[in-house]
C-alpha cells in the first residue's frame, strides 16, 4: 500500500458553523385512492457543518419521508412535494434537481444509511467488492488506490483484519460489523451530509454503543454533518447536539439536546421525555406514564394544533387555530399556543 | 474460513458431492455423444434409417426362439439371392454399356445394398449357389418339425441343425475383420424395429435431437423469461402491465394446443416461402433444407410457451429484490438504475436462472418426446419421441426394446439433470454453509 490517502480524514473546519443543509416548508404528499394524503407539512430546519441533528418522533410521524424527501427517494409517480418546499444545499433547491443530477450526488455528497445491516450489503458479493464500487463509481481513483482506500476505510471503522475482510461475503459477518461496512461505504466518498435512518434498531445495546461511538468519532474527524433518524430518545443523548422533535408529519419543537432534556417547551415532547423508562430508586413502583389517545389520521387532519387531542393543558384556542411557529434568538423554535414554561416541573434525569 | 477461496470452496463442495460428480459425468457424456453426432458424424440420419438386419430382432442379449432364428435365417438368405440377381443384372446393365464389368465397379454399385456391413461373399456364382442351396435344405428340413417353439424331444436335432444353417448362411457373406463384427454387434445391441433398422443408432442419434432441444429452447426461454420478468419486476408500471399481460394471455392458451397450431404452422410451408422471398432464398443454405425437415419449429414453439415460467419467478424475485434494503443502498450511493439492475438485482436471480434452465432444459426434452409421439414434433431422422411412437404396438407384441432403449436413455439423462440442479442448488447458495 503505497499509495497515499491522507485526504481522508478533513479537518475540522475553525471558522463558525455554516449551514450544510437547509430545509424550509418542506411538505410531501402521497397521492392514493383516497386523494392526496400529506404525510410532512411545512417541515423548516437547518443541518450545520460538523452537526448531529436527532429527528424524533413516534411511528409515522414522517421523519423517514422527511429523509427520503431529502434524497429524493420516494418514488416519483405518486408524490407531491408543496409549491414552497426547499432543500438547500450550497443554496440549489434539491427538489427541482433531475433524476441525473440527484444520482451524481446521492453517495457522494449526501450519504444514506439504514436500519437493517442485516440486508444492507449485497449477498453474492464480497465486501471489499461493495466498498470499491462505490469509489469506481465516484471517484476517478486506479484499482490499487482504491484497493488501498478501501482496506483504510475497513480500518476507519474499526473492523479488524481488514486485509482479510476485504475478501469476506456478507453472510460471513456480524450484524454490528455489517453496520460498520454499511458506515464505511456511506463514508467512502466522504459526504458533507450522512442521513442515519435508525441505524442501530437492529442492534443490541452493546453493539448500538459501539456504533453510536464510532459515528461519533469518525464525524469528529471528518466534520460529516449527520442527520440522526431515531425514536429512541437515549441515542439521540448520547449523540446529538440539537433535537427536531416531529409529529404528525409537523416540526413541534427544535432545541439543543440539553435545552430539550431539561426544559422541554412543548407538551409532546415533555410527554415524551416523561415516558422513558427509567431505574432507580424514585421510579420504583409508579407505573409509566403515556400518552393518551392516538395521532390524528393522515386522511383527517385537524386545521388546528395537531396534538390538541392528547395534551393535558389543552385551551380554547388550540381547537380551533394552527399554533405559530414561535423562536428565540438561539434558535429554539417551538409550535404550540401555551409552550410550557416551568422547567422545573419536568426536570428529567437522563 | 477466508473469503479469497470462496470460488475453490465451492468447487471444492461439489468435486466431494458424489452423486453430483456421476451426473455431471453422465451428462457430460450425453453431450459429449450429441457433440461428436452434430459435429463429427458418428450417426447420420442415412444411418437412422438404413437396414441392420431382419425386422425386430430382440436386443438386450434376450435369446430367440427357434422360429425367429429360422425366419431370420430366410430372410438373410433372400436378401443375398436378391443381391445376386442384382448382381448379374448390373453385370449386364454395364457389357450392355461397353463397360468391362470388374469386381470394382460392381462393388461400387452395390455398395448401398449391404446390410449394414454385411456384404456378399467374394466367390464365384456356381459356388454361391451351392452354398445357397445347401441352406435352403436345411431350412426345409427344419419346416417339417410341427412346432418349433415346443420341440419336446428334439430339441438337440432342432438345436443343430439351427447352429448348422447359421453356419451355412455366414458362408454365404464375405468375412469379417474383428472390428466390423464388434461394429455389428453394437448395432444389434438394442435390437432392430420394424423396419430392421437398428435401435442402438436411433437412440443414439436421439441423444443429439434431446440436447438439442433442451439446450436451444432452455436457453432462449430463460433468457427471454429473465429479460421480460426483470424489466416487469423493477420498472412497474405500463412494462409491468404489458408483460403480466403478455404472460397471463399465453398462459391462458393450453399448452399443447399451442404447440400443435405452431407445429402445423411451420409444416404447411408457408412460411418457409416466406422465409425465402424474405431473404432471397439465401435461408435454405442457412439451415439446410425447409423449416420442417428442421427443428426449428421446434424451438420456437417451446419457446414460445416455455418463457412464462422464468418470467413469472423472476418478475416476482425482481419486486422482493426492488425493495430490499441492499438495492435502496445502491440506490443511495448513486448508481444508475441500468447499473442496479445489472450489477445487484441480476446476480442475486441467477440462480433462479440456472434452475430454470434446468427445469425447462427437461421439461423441454419430454415434451418433445409427446410432441414426436403425437406426431407433431420431430418429422425426421430419429427422436425417443418417434421411437416410442413406433413401439406402440412392438410392446403388445413383448417387443420392448425399442421403448427401453429410449426411454433408459432418457430417463438417465433426465435423472442426471434433476441431481446436478438439486447439488448445485445447495453449493451455489451464498447463504448455504
Amino acid at each position: 500500500m503505497t499509495v497515499s490517502t491522507g485526504n481522508l480524514i478533513r479537518p475540522k473546519s475553525p471558522e463558525t458553523p455554516s449551514v450544510a443543509l437547509s430545509v424550509r416548508n418542506l411538505s410531501t404528499s402521497f397521492r392514493t385512492d383516497r386523494g392526496l394524503v400529506n404525510a410532512v407539512s411545512k417541515v423548516s430546519f437547518d443541518l450545520h457543518r460538523g452537526e448531529s441533528v436527532g429527528l424524533v418522533g413516534e411511528s409515522g410521524c414522517g421523519k423517514s419521508v422527511t429523509s427520503k424527501s431529502i434524497m429524493r427517494l420516494l418514488p416519483e409517480h405518486v408524490t407531491r412535494y408543496g409549491a414552497e418546499s426547499q432543500v438547500q444545499l450550497d443554496g440549489e433547491n434539491l427538489l427541482t434537481y433531475s433524476e441525473r443530477q440527484m444520482r451524481a450526488l446521492r453517495g457522494n455528497r449526501i450519504a444514506m444509511i439504514f436500519q437493517e445491516p442485516m440486508t444492507a450489503l449485497n449477498p453474492v458479493f464480497t465486501v471489499g467488492w461493495q466498498l470499491d464500487e462505490a469509489l469506481r463509481y465516484h471517484t476517478k481513483l486506479n484499482r490499487t488506490q482504491r484497493k488501498a482506500r478501501v482496506v483504510e476505510l475497513l480500518d476507519m471503522v474499526e473492523i479488524p483484519n481488514p486485509d482479510r475482510r476485504y475478501y469476506e461475503y456478507p453472510h460471513q459477518l456480524s450484524g454490528g460489523m455489517r453496520q460498520r461496512v454499511v458506515i464505511a461505504m456511506a463514508l467512502a466518498c466522504e459526504p458533507e451530509i450522512l442521513i442515519a435512518d435508525e441505524p442501530t434498531t437492529a442492534l443490541d445495546v452493546t453493539i448500538q454503543a459501539q456504533i453510536l461511538r464510532l459515528m461519533k468519532n469518525l464525524q469528529e474527524r471528518t466534520g460529516t454533518a449527520i442527520l440522526l433518524i431515531t425514536h429512541d430518545l437515549g441515542v439521540v443523548a448520547q449523540t446529538c447536539d440539537r433535537v427536531v422533535v416531529m409529529y404528525a408529519g409537523q416540526v413541534v419543537e427544535q432545541a439543543t439536546v440539553r435545552e430539550l432534556f431539561h426544559d422541554p417547551a412543548h407538551p409532546y415532547s415533555r410527554a415524551l421525555l416523561q415516558s422513558i423508562p427509567q431505574s432507580g430508586k424514585k421510579q420504583q413502583g409508579k407505573r409509566l406514564a403515556t400518552i393518551d389517545g392516538i395521532v390524528p389520521s393522515l386522511f383527517d387532519m385537524p386545521d388546528a394544533c395537531r396534538f390538541a387531542d392528547r395534551c393535558d393543558c389543552r385551551q380554547d384556542l388550540c381547537v380551533t387555530d394552527l399554533p405559530p411557529i414561535s423562536e428565540d434568538d438561539s434558535g429554539r423554535s417551538v409550535r404550540c399556543h401555551f409552550p410550557v414554561s416551568d422547567s422545573s416541573s419536568t426536570r428529567s434525569e437522563v | 474460513m477466508s473469503g479469497a477461496s470462496d470460488e475453490s470452496r465451492s468447487l471444492r463442495k461439489f468435486l466431494r458431492h458424489k452423486p453430483a460428480m456421476i451426473s455431471f459425468v453422465v451428462i457430460l457424456a450425453y453431450v459429449a455423444v450429441a457433440a461428436a453426432v452434430i459435429l463429427g458424424d458418428l450417426v447420420s440420419v442415412e444411418d437412422c434409417e438404413r437396414r441392420y438386419g431382419p425386422k425386430s430382432t430382440p436386443g438386450f442379449g434376450v435369446s430367440q426362439l427357434f422360429e425367429k432364428r429360422l425366419q431370420d435365417l430366410s430372410w438373410y438368405a433372400e436378401q443375398i439371392e436378391q443381391k445376386l440377381a442384382l448382381r448379374q443384372k448390373l453385370k449386364r446393365r454395364l457389357q450392355s454399356r461397353g463397360v468391362e464389368p470388374t469386381n470394382e465397379k460392381i462393388e461400387q454399385e452395390l455398395r448401398g445394398l449391404r446390410i449394414g456391413n454385411l456384404r456378399p461373399a467374394d466367390i464365384s456364382a456356381e459356388d454361391f449357389q451351392i452354398r445357397l442351396d445347401s441352406l435352403w435344405n436345411t431350412v426345409a428340413e427344419l419346416d417339417e418339425f410341427d412346432d418349433l417353439n415346443n420341440p419336446g424331444s428334439d430339441t438337440t436335432t432342432i438345436e443343430r441343425l439351427t447352429s448348422a444353417a447359421e453356419g451355412q448362411m455366414r458362408s454365404l457373406y464375405a468375412e469379417q475383420t474383428p472390428a466390423e463384427a464388434r461394429h455389428r454387434n453394437l448395432h444389434l445391441l438394442f435390437g432392430t424395429d420394424v423396419a430392421g433398422r437398428s435401435v442402438f443408432l436411433r437412440s443414439i442419434y436421439s441423444i443429439r435431437v434431446a440436447i438439442l432441444v433442451g439446450v436451444v429452447t432452455g436457453f432462449i426461454s430463460v433468457a427471454i423469461g429473465s429479460l421480460l420478468g426483470l424489466a416487469a419486476g423493477y420498472f412497474g408500471g405500463w412494462v409491468d402491465g404489458v408483460v403480466t399481460w403478455l404472460y397471463s394471455t399465453f398462459a391462458s392458451i393450453p399448452n399443447i394446443v399451442m404447440l400443435m397450431v405452431l407445429a402445423y404452422m411451420f409444416r404447411g410451408g408457408e412460411i418457409d416461402a416466406w422465409l425465402n422471398d424474405l431473404t432471397g432464398d439465401r435461408f435454405g443454405w442457412l439451415i439446410g433444407g425447409t423449416l420442417d425437415e428442421t427443428l426449428i419449429p421446434v424451438f420456437v414453439a417451446f419457446s414460445a410457451t416455455f418463457w412464462i415460467g422464468p418470467c413469472r419467478v423472476i418478475r416476482g424475485e425482481t419486486l422482493k429484490l426492488r425493495e430490499s434494503e441492499y438495492v435502496q443502498a445502491s440506490q443511495v450511493m448513486g448508481y444508475s438504475r441500468v447499473r442496479i439492475l445489472l450489477r445487484h438485482i441480476l446476480p442475486n436471480i441467477s440462480h433462479l436462472m440456472l434452475i430454470n434452465f434446468s427445469l425447462l432444459f427437461i421439461g423441454a426434452i419430454k415434451s418433445e418426446v409427446i410432441l414426436s409421439f403425437l406426431g407433431i414434433g420431430v418429422q425426421s431422422g430419429a427422436s425417443w419421441g418417434l421411437m416410442i411412437d413406433a413401439a406402440r404396438d412392438e410392446v403388445l407384441n413383448d417387443f420392448f426394446w425399442q421403448i427401453g432403449a429410449a426411454t433408459a436413455l432418457m430417463f438417465g439423462l433426465v435423472l442426471a439433470f434433476n441431481i446436478l440442479s438439486d447439488a448445485l442448488q445447495d453449493i451455489l447458495d451464498p447463504k448455504h454453509v
